[in-house]
Order: C-alpha cells, then structure tokens, then sequence
C-alpha cells in the first residue's frame, strides 16, 4: 500500500497530462493536475529547508570537519527566513495601506439594521449559473420582490454589480440601490463601511457632532457602539513634529485649518488626526509655482546671477533663455480654463435611459450634455496676462478678481489650480536652469547657491511633511510591505551579501578555466587538435579580436573570416551534433516515462527492485 | 624557459588573467560591435511588434550570472519601453523579482516614468513549480497568477483584462541562465503553440549551443552571453539614440564595455592554450630523445 498510493498517483498524473497533450477537452484535466505539481513544488522549499537544518545541526552536533562552515550556513539560513518571513524593517504596501483613515472592526451582522438599505426589484438568475459578486455577495439579497443591501455600497461594489447583468433594469435598481445605501448626508464624506475587511471607517479627526450622529445609527448595538468609540479614540490623536524653519509665507491650506496649527514656541506642526494625501499635498504646497519671465525681469534675473560669479557664455545664455521659456504661457492657461468652461458630455444613468425607454424614445442616444459653456471674456483673459507677468499675484487672487469680472465656474477654478500645480515651482525651474548652465559652462559656487537656495528649502519642506505624514498615519496591514523592499535588512542582506557572494563564486571560474586552459588543453591526438582549433576559433570570433584579424581576406572569400567561421561551426557542427544527442535524450526520456507510468521503473519510490 | 613553463605557479596564471580583465575595465577598453544575424533577428522580432502589444518578459536568472545577462535584460526593457509594449514580468528563479526590480529600476523609472504600473508594465513575481508553472500559464493564467508581485488582484489590473493565458502574449523574452529557463519555456510554451505564441531569448555563453537546434522555427532570436548584447545594444542604440541624434545613456552600452575584458580574457586563454601545448611538445621530444 506505501507503494502502491504513490505508484498510482504518478500513473494517473502521468497518463492525464499525456491525454490532455492531445485531446483539447481534457486541457483542464492537465492543469489541475500541473496546479498540484504547482502547489507540491512550493512545498518541497520547506522540505528542503528541514533538510537543509536538519544535516547542518548534525555537522555541527558530530563536530565533522568543517562544522564551522556549516554554523554560518545555519545562521545566514535562519536570519534570511526570519528577516524575509517576518518582513522585518519593510514598510507597509502604500497602495494597500488607506492614508487620512481610521478603522474599528465591525463584522456585517453587527453593521445597524436602520442602514439596510432596500428597493424594488429581482435579482437576475444567470443562465450560465454565476454567482453575485464576490466583494458584495454577503450583503445582497433578495425578499418579497425588493433586492436588500446591508452596510453602505462602495463605488467599486457598484461596478461589480453592474457587471453582473447588462440589462437596463437591472442596472437601474443596481444604481437606485446605491443611492440608498449610503450613509446619512451629514457623514457621507467621511464615514465607510468595508464589507471584505469587517471593518468601519472613518476619514480625518472625528468630531463629537459625527461621533453622536454615528451613535444614533445604532443606539442598541453594543458592538456599534464600541466601534464608533474606538474610531473616535484613535481619530483623535495628536501627532508633532518639529520644524526648523517654516517655508516664507507659510499657509495652512483650508482642507487643514480644522486640524493643524503650528506651536511657535516649541517650533512644531500639531496634527490632530490622520492625514489624507490630498491633504499632505495641500500643505506641502508652500513654494510659488514657475511663471513665465519676460521682458526687463528677465534680464535682472540675468543681471544677479552674473553679479554673483563670471558672465554666462554664449551657449549658456542660449540655454538659460530656453530654459526660461519652457514654462508655460499665458495663452495655454486661457485655453486650459476655456477647455474646463466647455459643457460636457456625460453617460446617461440607466435608469435615465430606462425612463426614455418606457416614454417610447425608439433611438436613444447614451449621452447628455451637462452644464452650460463658460468661456473666458476678454477681461478674463487681461487678469491670466496681469497673473503670468506679476509675480506676487496668487491663485486664490485670481480666482476672486475672474469671478469678479465675469462667469468663471468651479470647474475652472480647480483647472487652474491643477495647471498651475503641474507645473514646476520657482526652486524646480531654477533647479533646471542651474542643470543647463552647467551643461555648457562653469557656475561659481555664489551662482549656483542663488539658483539652487529655493529647491533646498522646497526638498527640506517637503521631507518634513512627508515625516508628519507617515507619523500620522496608522497603519492597517503591517505586513502588507514587501520583504525586499530597498533598505529594509533583507533588501541590505541580498544587495551587500548575497549578490556580492554569488557574482564572486561565478567569477572565479574565469581563474580556474585559464589554470586548466594552459595544463591540460593538450593537443595529444587527433580529436583533441580538432577540439583545440575550434576553441581557438570560438575563443577569438566570440571577440573584435576574430574580426581585426581577418578583416583582411578579401569579400570573396569572407566565408573565412574568423567571425563567419565561427557561426558556422555553431550553426551546423553544433546543431548537427546538439540535434543528435537530443534525439537520444528524447528517446531515452519517452523509454523512461513509460517505464515509470506503468510501473516497472521503481527506483523514484526508493526501490532496489529498479 | 621550459623549466620556467613546467614549474610555473599557477597563481601566476590567476594574477595574468586578473590583470587581463581588470586593465580593459579600469582603461574602459571599448570595441566596436558589428550585429550578428541572430541578433538582428532578435531585434527584428520586437521591432515588427506593434504599440500597445502584449510581451512577456520572463527574467530566470540571479546575481551569480547578472554580469552575462543584465545588459541584455537592460536592452530588452528599454527596446519594449521604446516600442510602447506593454511588459509582463514573471521569474521562475527565486531571485528573479529582484532582477526584474533591478530591470524596471534603471530603465523605466529612470528613463521612462510616464509608463503606469499595472497599464503599461506589470511585475507578476516568482512562482516555484519549474516547467510546472509554463504548463499551467499556457492555457490559463490565472490558474496560477491571482495577484502581482505586490498582492493586488491580478482582475483589478487593468492591463491584465483580456489576458487568459501565454498564448495572448505577442511574444515571449526569455533571459536565461539555466533551469527553468529556455529551453523549458520552449518546449512547454512555444512547441504546443507554434502558431501562436512566438519566442526570443537571451542566454549564457554556456547554454548557446544547446538552443542552436531550435533555432529559427522555436526561437526566432536568440542572444548569446555578452557579445550576443553587445550586438542587440549596438541595434537598439542605433535605432532609438544614433539616428535620432542622441548621445546614448552609456547604461545601454554595458554589454559593449564589458566585451573589452572578454576581449583581453580570450586572448589570455589563446595564448595560454599556445603556451601549454609548446611545454607539452617540448617535453615530448625530451622524453622521445632520452
């Protein structure tokens, strides 16, 4: 029987991965059977591990010669796999991790029963016998002619549903369900429910306004309870971080008024709460953005960086003009508001283009178009022209004076400050301009002081955000980082050990093939001088030598060449004889298989009986 | 001079053939290249693909051989990121993700950061199982593959929508330095699916001659250790830097600079081989005459 079981498996494994070579219905027979090769593969690397641990510690129990050796391998072995398993020192996956969230477990039974949400119609039976959706599969259900969702739909759960069915019915209950299941106006921004993580989540610092409105959801849910209290707990925390210097006409954006303030006497940033990317790249936004320079600006900007060294040359005054007009122009800003200004056109809901259906609409077209055509006036476009050319003119500024001077929506305003801050900043651009200069001449010290002051102060500011960022930041999945993630240990073990040790071994080989190369690479026979020519022809063709060499034999007879000899010896003597032992190889290989399939080949098992 | 040969130490051979890699290295020794047919070939391959299309690029070796192949790895990358490929990393090594890290590192962080993880380029990670994981992958992918290297579902990756198995890949790059490797991927990949699934590799010195039978029906291209990406850089160069009157990032021309040691090394072993066989016929008409 401790024969018979694995003889059978091998046998049964062997014949279906033949079978489904052949015949195209079984290909998934093959697979199945190839996935648990798969699996047993991965398992034999902890095999091997034991195997591995369990001959090192018996080196070194026995003390056999070089037991030292086999300390080290025991030791590199066991910190790699606790190091790697554990991810020690690996920071969490960013793209797994949830920035500006708290989170409190809360299974789906416990989620409050005034929150199921509820609207009229069936879900579809498919006829292929799919399922719901995984992510919302625990959530849905049907009864008494109404589909019921618990816990608030996420937009990626949307999706999934919509994708279950096209059929315009279905996708206009899936939408009317999604209205409904959202959580209460007041807390919608901040406040979701993660059906596949069990959890509820709340974005930035909870107010005690939101906290009672989160407890009245579920006034006699005790697991509610302690859930909203627990988000409350941790989405107060305080976080500080000391600041050497604040940037020069240091804001706090308004998305962080609530909870940032900056404590002067201690020099530190005071956060209350997680914060949200958006955030962190609204206050790590304190430098102006580029602006186009013309005129007699430029040429004081000019003027000061020469006081401060020698004069440009002639190729780097060419590149500092070029590098100055490289920013934008007051013509493409007008464009890009014009472009954000300009009505839209946007897909119709399902349930739009269901109602059409119904009213006896025969040809309905998906699309609508939303909102009005906004362009810019003409004195619209004096304040974009006064705003390039006058460098102490801010956004927040222009945004106020265009809507002064005409219609100028929010669509616009949001375009304006995506333009402005896609683009460089006064420190990036002149960081680019010190880049140039030096391409085609020198800069003295004081010159390049002047063009770079402006990007350290940015890099400083930046770090320090970034620092208060992660600080804030609780993190979900600890483990969720990867193992080799660079500077973490494993990452130092493979790169200054590993790497190093194994190109060493490799390279090594080069010493020991010259050592034999000149001792026993002899030309004692016929065989061993025809060995011998080939290898002075692979060794020189294989190298610009071959072809410095016999560059000189005429095109008539390059077929000669060192280098053409060469591909022919690899492509006929080599192939011809590489073909041949393949051949056998193959032939010995099906003998083989056919012995162990049908079990006359024993000796995998441990078998004398071969 | 022939007691001087027979008696000669063989750390002497060893500092002999240091010095012959080390001085081209330090006198950074460059030598022009003038392409090969096979790598002509190889770089014709990418080159009929067109943008948007689908390659795999399977990176099976580790540290021990990244000096043979990590310019060609190099190349590869930089030719798919040049053509707007879009690129499927796997390992079948254990330390293939960090070559592909690597890989992805020098070339399309540094010189191509408009190309979106997960829509342009897409690291899918070590899997163990050998030719097992080819058998499996060729008819369906996510019979193996249900997340990235980075855990995240491989549904929820755009670029990975309408990707069933291999055989939707418009070409497989292989870089290989032993099993599993080329020769697995094109018994199990390429041989199965002839009209399907097209295949180009880049391989150890050692291994060359073992695929020379599968060219050029299974591989269509293959390159062959550090002179085979010495001449597929020398193509991509020309192509993407030369014509377009750029000076060429002197990381695409590792395969080249490292063909001067190689050069020097080569010689080394002539001349060695030379030496040895005149002490072997000295001491044969001593022995012949005493």
């Amino acid at each position: 029987m401790k024969r018979t079981v694995p003889l059978l498996i091998t046998a049964t494994v062997g014949f279906v991965l033949i079978i489904s070579r052949f015949i195209p219905a079984t290909v998934g027979w093959g697979e199945v059977a190839s996935v648990w090769f798969d699996i047993l593969a991965a398992i034999a690397f902890i095999l091997g591990g034991s195997n591995l641990l369990k001959l090192q510690l018996k080196k070194i129990s026995d003390r056999t010669a070089g037991w030292g050796y086999a300390v080290v391998t025991l030791a590199a072995f066991l910190v790699t796999l606790t190091v790697g398993l554990l991810k020690i020192g690996s920071p969490p996956a960013p793209d797994q991790e949830f920035f500006g969230e708290t989170f409190a477990h809360l299974e789906l039974a416990d989620f409050p029963e005034t929150q199921v949400a509820s609207v009229d119609g069936t879900i579809p039976e498919k006829a292929d016998g799919a399922e719901l959706p995984l992510s919302v599969r625990r959530q849905i259900r049907e009864q008494n002619g109404r589909v019921l969702f618990r816990g608030w739909m996420l937009r990626s759960q949307m999706r999934d549903l919509l994708d279950f069915e096209d059929t315009l019915r279905w996708q206009c209950t899936v939408e009317r369900l999604f209205e409904q299941a959202q959580p209460p106006e007041e807390l919608a921004p901040n406040v979701s429910y993660y059906a596949d993580h069990d959890a509820l989540g709340y974005k930035g610092f909870m107010s005690d306004e939101d906290r009672d409105r989160l407890l009245e959801l579920g006034r006699e849910n005790a697991a509610w309870q302690h859930a909203v209290d627990e988000i409350y707990e941790t989405s107060r925390r305080t976080t500080r971080m000391p600041v050497e210097q604040l940037p020069a006409n240091f804001q706090i954006a308004a998305s962080l008024e609530p909870v940032l303030e900056y404590d002067a006497e201690h020099k530190e940033l005071v956060l209350r709460g997680p914060m949200s990317v958006a955030q962190r790249n609204d206050l790590a936004r304190q430098f102006p953005a580029a602006k186009p320079i013309g005129g007699e600006d430029r040429a004081a900007f000019l003027r000061e960086l020469e006081s401060l060294g020698e004069p440009l040359n002639e190729e780097q005054r060419a590149a500092f003009d070029r590098a100055i007009e490289s920013v934008w122009t007051p013509e493409q800003l007008v464009l890009a508001l014009n472009g954000a200004g300009a009505a839209k056109e946007e897909d119709k809901t399902a349930c739009e283009m269901l109602e059409e259906m119904q009213a006896g609409v025969r040809n309905i077209d998906p699309q609508k178009t939303v909102g009005e055509d906004v362009q810019l006036n003409p004195r619209q476009e004096e304040l974009v022209e006064q705003f390039a050319r006058d460098a102490e003119f801010t956004p927040d500024e222009l945004i106020e004076q265009m809507r002064e001077a005409g219609t100028f929506n929010d669509a616009q305003a949001a375009e304006l400050r995506r333009f402005l801050n896609q683009g460089s900043t006064v420190g990036e651009q002149n960081r680019t301009l010190d880049r140039e200069l030096l391409k085609h001449g020198p800069l003295t010290p004081a010159q390049r002081d002047f063009l770079l002051q402006d990007i350290r102060s940015q890099l400083a500011w930046r770090a320090t955000v970034a620092e208060l960022f992660f600080a804030a930041h609780l993190v979900k999945y600890k483990w969720s980082g990867e193992y080799r993630a660079e500077g973490s240990p494993f990452w130092w073990m493979y790169e200054y050990l590993f790497k190093p040790l194994t190109a060493t071994m490799f390279a090594l080989l080069a010493f020991y093939v010259a050592s034999a190369a000149f001792r026993a690479f002899r030309a004692k026979n016929v065989e061993a001088i025809l060995l011998l020519g080939t290898a002075f022809i692979i060794l020189l063709g294989r190298t610009f030598a071959g072809v410095w060499l016999t560059a000189w034999i005429p095109d008539e007879l390059a077929g000669l060449r060192i280098e053409n000899l060469t591909t022919y010896i690899m492509q006929i003597f080599t192939t011809a004889g590489n073909r041949a032992i393949m051949i056998g190889i193959a032939l010995g290989i099906a003998s083989t298989s056919l012995k162990v399939l049908l079990g006359v080949d024993r000796s995998y098992l441990g078998s004398r009986e071969g | 001079m022939y007691h001087f040969f027979t008696t000669l130490d063989r750390r002497w051979i060893f500092l002999l053939m240091a010095l012959a890699v080390a001085v081209p290295i330090l006198a950074q020794a460059q030598f022009p290249e003038i392409p090969t047919q096979l790598a002509q070939d190889t770089f014709d391959e990418i080159e009929r693909l067109e943008e948007g299309d689908r390659v795999l690029m399977a990176f099976d070796f580790d540290p021990a051989s990244e000096g043979e192949l990590g310019p060609m790895a190099t190349a590869f990358v930089r030719h798919a990121a040049e053509k707007k490929l879009k690129m499927y990393f796997l390992a079948l090594w254990p330390v293939g993700p960090q070559m592909i890290d690597e890989a992805i590192n020098k070339v399309i962080r540094a010189d191509f950061p408009q190309l979106v993880y997960g829509e342009d380029y897409v690291n899918l990670g070590f899997k163990p199982g050998q030719e097992g994981v080819i058998k499996v992958i060729i008819t369906d992918f996510r019979g193996l593959y249900t997340t990235d290297d980075r855990g995240t579902n491989v549904d929820l990756i755009p670029m990975m929508r309408g990707v069933a198995n291999v055989q939707a890949m418009d070409l497989i790059v292989n870089v290989s330095a032993g099993y599993p490797g080329t020769k697995e991927w094109v018994q199990y990949a390429v041989t199965p699916y002839p009209d399907k699934v097209r295949m180009v590799a880049g391989v150890t010195g050692v291994q060359a001659p073992l695929f020379y039978p599968y060219i050029p029906e299974q591989l269509p291209g293959m390159l062959g250790a550090i002179k085979g990406a010495a001449e597929y850089e020398a193509l991509v160069v020309e192509k993407y830097d030369l014509q377009l009157g750029r000076e060429p990032d002197p990381k695409y021309l590792d395969g080249r600079r490292r063909m001067g040691p190689q050069l020097v090394a080569h010689l080394l072993m002539v001349c060695l081989i030379f030496a040895g066989n005149v002490v072997f016929f000295m001491q044969r008409s001593r022995e012949a005459r005493s």
